[in-house]
């Protein structure tokens, strides 16, 4: 037997360790074989000064990142995470920000590893690995890991990864991430897991490489300084760590906070939810017959179904299902199966193991079943593939998840803790700046979402994204440096609501007026897939908020208006009369805008609409109302209408007041009117059979259902169950 | 890890101030919350059956004689758990424009074409008790079924007497109305 000469513990490759991990977990169930977690538990205090070392650490390096930084991104939004790795690619702990790539970024160490990366490639202490391409694992081209081995006297004993999102990767206009792109190709730079650097230097041929291809080759480069400084001030930390606490402390404590962290997992599952059930479904929307793609089987409109069935096993585990997703398409809206993982792992983050120890043992109690091969979720021609925004679908998808964890925390009496996410679209531009550059343009604040409704209160305004929970604007001031556009008002928009006993959080929209731009192309950027069809957020009577819009708004005069100093529009007012009320052409744009030449003056607009609410919106307390109005969050028309309630406006106080016995009878005949005008569902389900039957939905709708049937018979067998169809029935 | 029962009623109903409520959303969570929630319940329905799995704002699983039935605070009951409750209410469906307009006007209106926003309500009482806002044509969404006998079991410890195989049996109640219609 030939004397092993890997870079792993003991001289094994770090192959082997990984495969043997892979060994100990199926036969144990525990992660590492660690059946007997000890180390962490006898002396506790040092147990948690080791934690809090490393967490100081990757968040330290996440503020280090940002101080290099020159993108917006990374300075404003924080668009950016680290995380600390196993020899073999499993996440020890996560820094705050964007953790939905926390697994994805373990993913592209264990591509490396299964690669044989350490015997053909060369894995080397101070070697920089760059990978931004979702076939290995990611939520989008966007986003740029960057990785660094770390090394303990010759072995490696770990990684540590930082994940940013860039603002140019040189993809087609607009840019970005963007939507009329089809094939591989346009994506722009890809990066598989390649080395950039070595001896903690970046390499000069990766800097020419980066000046020649990209238009903001200066933002791209200091992101990569700042990710390899705060991954090298990583690798130093835990140096100094296993100098403190010795280095078999140090390899078997991150095994055991792995395998704490999934036993702990397990107990808040048990602890905090019901066995059983649970479903939704997410209708995904993708509007490309007018896209400008070269790649014309591309150019249609399709609508993809991606039910989704959590089941809560008496045993503690999750598992969640997507039986019924329908097929994949030209576009650039793909998901994977790794980038399904990506959702898991934000969600997981924010709803269960939210207490600073979220680790790969907080995944490994859930089991996802892998898409049907040729689903929407699991492309097989995937590598032929734009995947510019595969998040689109998924951000919705697992707002949706958010939502079935809320009912079944709902159930267990931890209302507390329900809520929902819903994410949006937007504008986003390729052109010249102010300064006369030509670049990707877009603003990328995420502080624009209302969450749903939380259980015991209204959902925080502007609050909310599943993609981070941190949601920031950032400074406004800098976003105009940016993007030539100035911003006309950050208004929280009473329109965006999901009515409820308790509201979901509201929106602010986006209303910038382009400024000092010689040329730009207006297109969309995506973060859902929901357009037409509202998602079905609404928690036990309450309502999901309406549909979010993108529009154009072109004066007729601006010229004259500003000369007589009238006012311009700054928000969007009822959203049935902003046509009659704007001086000007009111462009709807719809989930994708068909890219268009954007002028002077232009006003783009973008409308988040927030997710559910929860409970009768005739239950709702009015003083709460009352308060929502004096602070210009509910108009009176939504009170009266809506929430049935009367009333008025106090000129001496200066606030609304209720009028208890009008309210009264408000509630009470709607109450009247729902029983006079609701039917029984027996009654409404013949009559939508029907339909049906004749096959009288619209095309898409058909097309839809046509497509998940070919990929599902468990779902063809359920619809045709559900509607009494005949057996021999197609739609 | 416990709250009172007056504690846990003001949050529910959301009169609980905000420090207590961000306590009790922030510190770990306490192990008898589920009996205490049923209690609460329990307190302020006004039908006399025990209440074994809360389902919504209104609905609760009781336990009557050997049946398990959903059953709105108001008494009208739903059938048994494991058909979906929605068969057993009254709906309105939000399917053109006019009647989406009446909630979301103007720009928020979704496309009629293609979504369906669905309103359940109590027959007894004209509660809401669920909005479903789907594709037209997709079925009515189960959205829980709890697993009670293994909750009950499993979690908890005292098992039900009288346990109840767990499946779905809403495609009983669709497949009997299909016959109806041959």
């Amino acid at each position: 037997m030939s004397e092993s000469k890997g870079i792993g513990e003991g001289g094994k490759t770090i192959k082997q360790m990984m495969e043997g991990n892979e060994r100990l977990y199926r036969e144990t169930g525990c992660y590492a074989g660690i059946t007997e977690p000890h180390l962490l538990k006898e002396n506790p205090v040092k147990g948690e000064l080791f934690h809090s070392r490393i967490m100081a650490s990757l968040i330290a390096g996440r503020e280090t990142t940002r101080m290099v930084s020159g993108s917006p991104f990374v300075r404003e939004v924080a668009e950016l995470c680290l995380g600390l790795y196993t020899p073999e690619g499993d996440n020890i702990a996560q820094s705050t920000g964007i953790q939905i790539h926390i697994k994805l970024m373990g993913d592209n160490i264990q591509w490396m590893i299964n690669k044989n990366y350490e015997e053909e490639v060369g894995i080397n202490d101070g070697d920089f690995f760059i990978s931004n391409d979702p076939v290995i694992s990611g939520m989008h081209a966007a986003d740029v890991y960057d990785m660094l081995p770390i090394f303990w006297e010759g072995e490696l004993i770990g990684w540590v990864s930082t994940v940013i999102m860039e603002m140019d990767i040189g993809a087609v206009s607009p840019g970005l991430m963007p939507t009329p792109n089809v094939e591989r190709g346009t994506d722009g730079l890809k990066f598989c897991c390649e080395r950039i650097g070595s001896n903690d230097k970046l390499n000069r041929d990766f800097e020419h490489k980066i000046e020649f291809c990209l238009d903001m080759s200066d933002i791209f480069l200091l992101d990569r300084k700042g990710a390899i400084a705060s991954n090298i001030r990583v690798r130093e930390d835990i140096k100094r760590i296993i100098n403190e606490f010795g280095i078999e402390y140090y390899k078997r404590a991150i095994r055991e906070l792995i395998e704490e962290e999934r036993r702990n997992q397990i107990v808040r599952i048990r602890q905090r939810m019901v066995p059983g059930r649970y479903r939704g479904v997410v209708p995904a929307e993708f509007p490309m017959a007018d896209q400008p793609v070269a790649w014309l089987p591309a150019k249609r409109d399709t609508i993809r179904l991606i039910p989704i069935q959590m089941d809560v096993l008496p045993a503690g585990g999750l598992v969640l299902d997507f039986e019924g997703v329908g097929e994949w398409g030209w576009h650039p809206f793909n998901g994977t199966p790794q980038a399904v993982w990506g959702g898991v792992s934000i969600v997981t983050v924010q709803t269960l193991a939210y207490d600073g120890r979220g680790n790969l043992g907080s995944l490994l109690p859930i089991d996802v079943k892998e898409p049907p091969i040729d689903s929407l979720l699991n492309p097989s021609q995937i590598k032929k593939l734009a995947t510019s925004t595969p998040w689109a679908p998924l951000l919705d998808v697992f707002g949706m998840w958010t939502h079935l964890l809320g009912i079944a925390f709902y159930l267990r009496g931890f209302r507390e803790e329900t809520f929902n996410y819903r994410s949006s679209a937007g504008w986003q531009m390729a052109g010249y700046d102010q300064m006369g550059n030509k670049r990707p343009l877009l603003a990328a604040g995420t502080g624009y979402f209302g969450p749903g409704a939380c259980g015991v209160c209204d959902g925080v305004d502007c609050g909310g994204w599943l993609a981070t929970p941190e949601v920031d604007l950032g400074s406004a001031e800098v976003w105009e440096l940016f993007v030539p556009h100035m911003e006309m008002s950050h208004r929280i928009e009473p329109y965006s609501v999901g009515y409820g006993r308790f509201r979901s959080g509201l929106a602010i929209p986006q209303v910038v007026m382009i400024h000092r731009s010689q040329q730009l192309v207006g297109s969309g950027a995506l973060g859902t897939a929901s357009d037409g069809i509202i998602p079905n957020l609404g928690q036990f009577g309450g309502y999901p908020g309406g549909r979010r819009n993108t529009l154009l708004l072109r004066y007729d005069n601006l010229p004259e208006l500003m000369e007589k100093r009238q006012p311009l529009l700054y928000e969007v007012g009822h959203p049935a009369d902003l046509k009659d009320r704007f001086p000007g052409q009111v462009f709807d744009m719809g989930l994708i805008p068909v890219p268009t030449e954007i002028y002077e003056g232009d006003l783009l607009v973008s409308v988040s609409t927030a997710a559910g609410g929860l409970g009768d919106p005739i239950e709702r307390d009015p003083a709460l109302i009352t308060a929502d109005m004096d602070n210009g969050l509910t108009t009176e028309w939504q009170a009266s209408s809506i929430y049935c309630v009367k009333t008025s406006y106090d000129e001496e106080a200066k606030q609304w007041k209720v009028d208890e016995a009008a309210t009264k009878e408000l509630r009470q005949a709607k109450r009247k009117e729902r029983l006079a005008r609701g039917v029984p569902v027996k009654e409404w389900w013949q009559r939508s059979r029907q339909r049906l039957m004749d096959r009288n939905v619209d095309d898409k709708i058909l097309e839809m259902y046509q497509s998940s049937m070919r990929l599902s018979e468990a779902f063809t067998q359920e619809f045709k169950d559900f509607w009494a169809l005949p057996d021999d029935f197609n739609l | 890890m416990s709250y009172s029962k007056e504690d846990l009623r003001d949050l529910y109903d959301g009169r609980l101030p905000w420090h207590k409520t961000f306590e009790i959303m922030s510190k770990p969570k306490d192990d008898d919350r589920f009996d205490k929630y049923v209690e609460i319940l329990q307190e302020r329905v006004s039908y006399p059956e025990r209440i074994l799995m809360p389902l919504g704002d209104h609905l609760n699983v009781v336990q009557k004689g050997e049946e398990r039935m959903v059953k709105c605070d108001c008494g009208h009951e739903f059938g048994d758990w494991r058909q979906n409750w929605k068969l057993n209410a009254l709906i309105f469906a939000r399917d053109d424009t006019e009647k989406l307009e009446e909630v979301y006007p103007g720009l928020k209106c979704p496309d009629p074409n293609l979504c369906e926003v669905r309103e359940f309500y109590c027959p007894g009482c004209g509660s809401l008790l669920m909005v479903e806002a789907v594709p037209v044509g997709y079925p009515l969404i189960f959205d829980a079924l709890p697993d009670i006998d293994s909750f009950y079991r499993e979690w908890l410890g005292r098992p039900l007497p009288d346990e109840k195989e767990f499946r779905d049996m809403t495609y009983d109640v669709t497949r009997e109305w299909g016959r109806d219609l041959e």
